[in-house]
C-alpha cells in the first residue's frame, strides 16, 4: 500500500535482515534503525498486517516502549475500560467484571485493534526511522555457510540477500527456524487454533448493547460449554463499529475429537447471552490463526551463529491471557539490542548472541512463560475445568440468588453437597491444588 | 428466532442467524488473491485411502479446503480459500501427510481487518 516502499531487491548488504513484519519484526526494525543499523524487513503479504489476525488487544505499556504515545497516531479501535470473564454452561453465565476509569485516560491500559491496519501503521513508523520494508516477498530459505546463517533466499528472481545477522520473526509456523535446525516444529498439544469473525454493528447500538460510554470498549473472555468440553476459550471484543468474536481450541484435542472450529464458533454465537450482543450484526470477515501455547517448555533454541528468533516463532505467548503481541514487541526489541551490541564487537557468533537469551531470562517474558508453562497440558488433562466447573459455579450462584424458603446457610450446605456429588472431595482438592500450582 | 426479536433487527441489515453462516459464506467475506500454483498437496494418496479412517483434514481445516471425493478415492484441495493458518502441517493431519507452504509473496489471503 502507498505508505510502504516496495523496493526492488538490490544486491546490497544489510547489517540485519528481519523476516516478518509483525509486532516482533517491526519492533526489532525500529530499534535497529534507531541504533543506526542498515536493516531490511521482508514480508510476504501485500502490506504488513495483511496476513495477520488476533483477538485482539494491544497493551499500552509494552507498545509505548517501541512507539511512544502511539495512541495519538496509531489506528486504534477502542480503549478498553471493562474486561469480563464469563464462565458459561451454555444456558447460564457467571461473570466477573473489572472496570476502571484509569483505563479510559492516558496512557490507557489496552486498545482493541485490527492487525491489518495496526501492523501497516507500525511498519510506517519503522520506515520513517530508516528501515527498509520489502513487501510481497516470501523468504523461502536461509543462506548458510556451514552452520552460520549469512542471509536469506527470497522468491524473487535474483532474490538472495546477505546480512551479518538474520532475525526470524516469522510467526507461529516456524518454517525457517526448522530449516535452521533451531526448532523441531510445534506440536499440536502446544498449539491452539483460533477462528474469528468481524461483525458490523452501528456504533450507538454497540455502545448500548455493551453498556459503554461513548468511545470506551469492552473485552470478554469466555470459558465453559462453548468449546464442547474441548479445552479452549471464546472471546468478544468491541471495536469502533464492529465486534470481533471468536473461539480458540487446543489443536490436539480438536483433532482427537474431530471437532470443527467453525462449528464451535457458530455454537458460541448462538448462545443466548452472546446472541443478545450480536444479533442482526452483519459479518464482514472470517479469519483463522494458530497460537503457540507451549510456554517455556515449547520454546525452540533462541539463537545460533548469525541468527536470532523472536515473537511467536519463539513460542512467546502467555497462554492464560493470550498476550503475545506484547511479548513479540518486547522480544523483538531485545533481539535488536543484542544485534546492536554484536555490531559493536563485530562478532555475530552464537556465543555473542547468547546475550539475547540472558536478557530474556531476566525479563518479564521468561518469568511469565515459566509461570504458565503447565497451563496448556493442565487444561488438556482436566477437561472438566471447561464443563463441570462452569456448571457448578452457575448452579451455586443460581441457588444463592433464588429466593425461596431456605436460609443462606442452608443454601451453602446444598451447594457444597452439589459440588461433592459432582466430583468427590478428594478429586476436587486435587484439581484445586493442581490448578493453583499451575496458575500461580 | 421469535417474531419479537426479528422486529427489532435493523432494517438495513440482513438476518444472519448463526446457523445460516456456512464456511462457504464465511470465506465469501474474506478477500483472497489466489496464485495459479497450489501451495498445498497430499504427500501419499494411499495413506488417505488405506490408513486414515476419519479423514481428519476435512474436519480440522478451518476453511474446509480439503474434501474427500468418494469416486476418486482421494482428497481434493481448494487451495484458493486457504487461510494459511498452518493447522494441516501441525497435527491437523495426524499422519503428517500434507505438504503445506505459504503461497508466493503477495498471493493468498488478504485480511482487511485481521
Ligand atoms: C485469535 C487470537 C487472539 C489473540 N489475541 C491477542 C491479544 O489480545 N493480545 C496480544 O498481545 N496478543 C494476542 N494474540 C497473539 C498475537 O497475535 C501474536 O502473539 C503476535 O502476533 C506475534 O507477533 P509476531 O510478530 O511474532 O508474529 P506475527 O504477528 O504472526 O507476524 C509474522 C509475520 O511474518 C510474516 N512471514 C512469515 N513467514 C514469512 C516468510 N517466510 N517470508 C516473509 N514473511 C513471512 C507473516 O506474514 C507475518 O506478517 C492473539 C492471537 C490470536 C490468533
Ligand atoms: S487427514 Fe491426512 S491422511 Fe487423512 S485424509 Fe487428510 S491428508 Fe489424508
Ligand atoms: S493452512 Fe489452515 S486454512 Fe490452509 S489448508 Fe491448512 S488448515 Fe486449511
Amino acid at each position: 500500500m502507498s505508505d510502504i516502499t516496495n523496493i526492488p531487491i538490490t544486491t546490497d548488504r544489510f547489517d540485519a535482515i528481519i523476516v516478518g513484519a509483525g509486532p516482533a519484526g517491526l519492533s526489532a526494525a525500529c530499534t535497529l534503525a534507531d541504533g543506526g543499523a542498515r536493516v531490511a524487513v521482508i514480508e510476504r503479504g501485500d502490506w504488513p498486517g495483511s496476513k495477520n489476525m488476533m483477538g485482539g488487544l494491544v497493551f499500552s505499556q509494552p507498545t509505548a516502549q517501541v512507539a511512544p504515545e502511539f495512541w495519538k497516531k496509531a489506528p486504534l479501535e477502542r480503549h478498553i475500560t471493562r474486561r469480563e470473564m464469563w464462565l458459561t454452561t451454555g444456558e447460564s453465565v457467571v461473570r466477573a467484571a473489572y472496570e476502571s476509569t484509569d483505563f479510559g485516560a492516558e496512557p490507557y491500559n489496552s486498545f482493541s485493534v485490527f492487525r491489518s491496519r495496526f501492523d501497516k501503521w507500525l511498519a510506517g513508523e519503522a520506515r520513517a526511522k530508516g528501515a527498509i520494508i520489502i513487501t510481497e516477498t516470501l523468504v523461502e530459505d536461509l543462506l548458510m555457510e556451514g552452520d552460520r546463517v549469512v542471509g536469506v533466499r527470497t522468491g524473487r528472481p535474483e532474490g538472495d540477500l546477505e546480512a551479518d545477522v538474520v532475525i526470524l520473526c516469522e510467526g507461529v509456523n516456524p518454517f525457517l527456524a526448522e530449516k535452521a535446525g533451531l526448532s523441531k516444529g510445534v506440536k499440536p498439544e502446544s498449539l491452539a487454533l483460533a477462528v474469528k469473525e468481524v461483525l458490523a454493528l452501528p456504533r450507538e447500538k454497540l455502545e448500548d448493547r455493551f453498556n459503554l460510554d461513548e468511545g470506551n470498549g469492552a473485552a470478554y473472555e469466555v470459558i465453559g460449554e462453548i468449546t464442547g468440553g474441548i479445552p479452549g476459550t471464546g472471546f468478544i471484543y468491541t471495536n469502533r463499529d464492529t465486534v470481533s468474536i471468536g473461539v480458540g481450541v487446543i489443536l490436539k484435542d480438536m483433532v482427537d475429537q474431530t471437532a470443527e472450529a467453525y462449528a464451535l464458533l457458530e455454537r458460541f454465537k448462538a448462545q443466548p447471552q452472546v446472541q443478545r450482543l450480536i444479533h442482526g450484526a452483519s459479518p464482514r470477515e472470517y479469519a483463522a490463526h494458530l497460537i503457540p501455547e507451549g510456554g517455556y517448555r515449547g520454546m525452540p533454541r533462541l539463537h545460533g551463529n548469525g541468527v536470532l528468533i523472536a515473537g511467536d516463532a519463539a513460542g512467546m505467548v502467555n497462554a492464560v491471557f493470550t498476550e503475545g503481541a506484547n511479548l513479540a514487541l518486547l522480544s523483538g526489541k531485545m533481539a535488536a539490542e543484542t544485534v546492536l551490541r554484536a555490531m559493536e564487537c563485530g562478532s555475530f557468533e552464537a556465543i555473542t548472541l547468547d546475550h539475547y537469551r540472558q536478557q530474556l531470562e531476566k525479563s518479564i517474558i521468561m518469568k511469565d512463560l515459566k509461570t504458565f508453562q503447565d497451563v496448556t497440558p493442565f487444561l488438556s488433562s482436566h477437561p472438566h475445568f471447561f464443563t463441570m466447573y462452569p456448571e457448578l459455579a452457575s448452579a451455586a450462584v443460581k441457588e444463592l440468588l433464588t429466593v425461596d424458603s431456605l436460609s443462606k446457610a442452608d443454601k451453602m450446605h446444598l451447594i457444597i453437597k452439589l459440588v461433592r456429588s459432582q466430583r468427590p472431595a478428594r478429586k476436587l482438592m486435587k484439581d484445586l491444588y493442581d490448578g493453583w500450582r499451575t496458575f500461580s | 428466532m421469535s417474531d419479537d426479536r426479528r422486529n427489532r433487527l435493523p432494517s438495513d441489515d440482513r438476518d444472519w442467524t448463526p446457523s445460516k453462516l456456512s464456511v462457504t459464506d464465511k470465506l465469501g467475506l474474506t478477500k483472497f488473491k489466489p496464485d495459479a500454483e497450489p501451495h498445498l498437496s497430499v504427500k501419499d494418496k494411499e495413506v488417505c485411502q488405506a490408513t486414515c479412517r476419519r479423514k481428519y483434514c476435512t474436519h480440522t481445516c478451518p476453511a474446509q479446503v480439503y474434501r474427500w471425493e468418494e469416486e476418486e478415492e482421494s482428497i481434493s484441495i481448494a487451495y484458493e480459500g486457504c487461510l494459511e493458518c498452518g493447522t494441516c502441517r501441525s497435527g491437523g493431519c495426524p499422519y503428517d501427510n500434507i505438504e503445506m507452504s505459504y503461497p508466493r509473496g503477495g498471493y493468498g489471503v488478504q485480511y482487511r481487518f485481521g
